[in-house]
């Protein structure tokens, strides 16, 4: 285990040219998912968050049934859309990093909303009465509730960013983890186990749980400045 | 002003039932009662943001309303009184007559619970208001700045003639600074009448026992 670690660090500061472009891969797919998806799914939970009326239970209850859905079932819609029979094959989405994008973004949707819904929903009650109090228009407060969420807003991110690097299930099945093309570090971790070359596989786990440490670090430090 | 008749129910339980009242022009009105009487409910129907049973309640445009836990936004101390529209110049002068100019720059979330609800009050009464509604805008503070807002909201009053409806455990703020003094209990109106009417002379025996009670 000693050694396999020490080669592990040996071909980390190697530069291997595999390694890097699994790496460069993961960052592709990881960061553009994760900023899709926070796009997408920060106005839906500051909305979700802040909205008061009928069926808002229903809807919440709906989106966090969505933070659990299994990565495996998402991969294998996306692969019967994408695949040669499916729907949407004109768009030849099937094994590209833009296919495992779009899976991600399914899967990170419903937990950047549901991270910021859970925090609006607190704020956004006191925040509002407060606002319409003082004569304030309904766009003035939803920027007074997004700004009193800045903390929770990049926190809500880094979680997305941090499920999209350690996703394995959707990648594989849309992605095919092919070598050069569609290999990213959870995948490349499996089929380097599978094929026995162990110190691979123990130089791209040690890589991911430094991006998880870093994640986690920049989390804390955020909290730390704007909470003092 | 006259107020139509007002009802508010959360599930089976009726938590406000009032006949018709009507509220003095340029007076100050503050509402009394125990825990649960149906005060702050009120209040929210009144400034607007709780409908009452049968819907939307409409008042009048322009109310000030200062809620129980109003909100210290994320920014600084200043920048909470020019978000109401008012210029820098302004909002310094007002920090400064309810003693938080020290405090401008700082921000708001650092503030202690009494300074916070200065900067409640000063945020609200930044801007003239034809009817503003308070609830509980003193619990937080200690004597002194109890005393003074106390003092800048009579000023307020008399230079604005807007109507004021102030929710107040405190009965002796009340005798202060009332005009007029509505007391409620479980939701219903016990009794109504000039501050000293109610609180000195009672008419009713449930007024007279909560009287006793805070031994006034």
């Amino acid at each position: 285990m000693k050694t396999a670690f020490v080669q592990a660090l040996a071909l980390i500061t190697s530069g291997d040219r595999q390694l890097g472009i699994i790496l460069v891969t993961t960052l592709r797919m990881a960061l553009s998912s994760s900023m899709i998806a926070l796009l997408l799914g920060a106005p839906l939970g500051v909305l979700l968050g802040s909205y008061a009326g009928r069926g808002k239970r229903t809807l919440v209850v709906i989106n966090r049934t969505l933070m659990g859905l299994p990565p495996v079932v998402v991969g294998l819609v996306c692969y019967m859309l994408f695949s040669g029979v499916g729907p949407l094959r004109h768009l030849r989405l099937l094994y590209t990093v833009t296919g495992m994008v779009i899976a991600q973004v399914i899967l990170l949707v419903p937990l950047i909303a549901g991270s910021l819904e859970s925090h609006v929903s607190t704020v956004a009650p006191d925040i509002r009465e407060t606002a319409l109090g003082m004569g304030l228009s309904r766009g003035r407060i939803l920027l007074l509730i997004i700004n009193e969420s800045q903390y929770q807003l990049v926190s809500a991110y880094l979680l997305g960013l941090g499920r999209a690097f350690a996703e394995v299930g959707a990648v594989s099945m849309v992605g095919g983890a092919i070598a050069y093309k569609t290999n990213v570090m959870t995948t490349a971790i499996m089929n380097y186990t599978n094929m026995g070359a162990f110190t691979t596989a123990l130089a791209l786990g040690i890589i991911l749980l430094a991006i998880s440490l870093v994640l986690n670090a920049g989390v804390a430090l955020l909290h730390w400045r704007l909470e003092g | 002003m006259k107020l139509p008749p007002i009802t508010k129910t959360y599930g089976n339980r009726k938590v406000l039932d009032l006949p018709a009242l009507e509220l003095a022009d340029s007076t100050i009105h503050t509402i009394i009662g125990a825990n649960g009487s149906g005060k702050s409910t009120l209040a929210r129907i009144l400034a607007g943001v709780l409908k009452p049973d049968d819907g939307r309640f409409s008042c009048m445009d322009r109310v000030g309303y200062m809620p129980q836990r109003s909100y210290p936004f994320r920014m600084s101390v200043l920048h909470n009184l020019q978000i109401t529209g008012a210029g820098r110049e302004r909002a310094m002068k007002q920090l400064e007559t309810f003693g938080l100019a020290g405090l401008a720059h700082q921000s708001a979330k650092g503030l202690s619970g009494g300074e916070t609800a200065r900067l409640a009050l000063a945020r609200i009464l930044i801007e003239d208001h034809p009817l503003l509604i308070l609830d509980e805008p003193t619990a937080a503070m200690d004597v002194a700045a109890t005393l003074l807002a106390e003092k800048i909201l009579l000023e307020y009053q008399a230079r604005t003639s807007c109507t004021v409806v102030l929710v107040t455990h405190s009965l002796t703020q009340a005798r202060r600074v009332a005009g007029q003094v509505f007391f409620l209990q479980n939701g219903h109106l016990v009794e109504q009448g000039t501050a000293e009417q109610v609180l000195l002379h009672p008419r009713c025996a449930d007024t007279r026992a909560f009287l006793d009670f805070y031994a006034l």
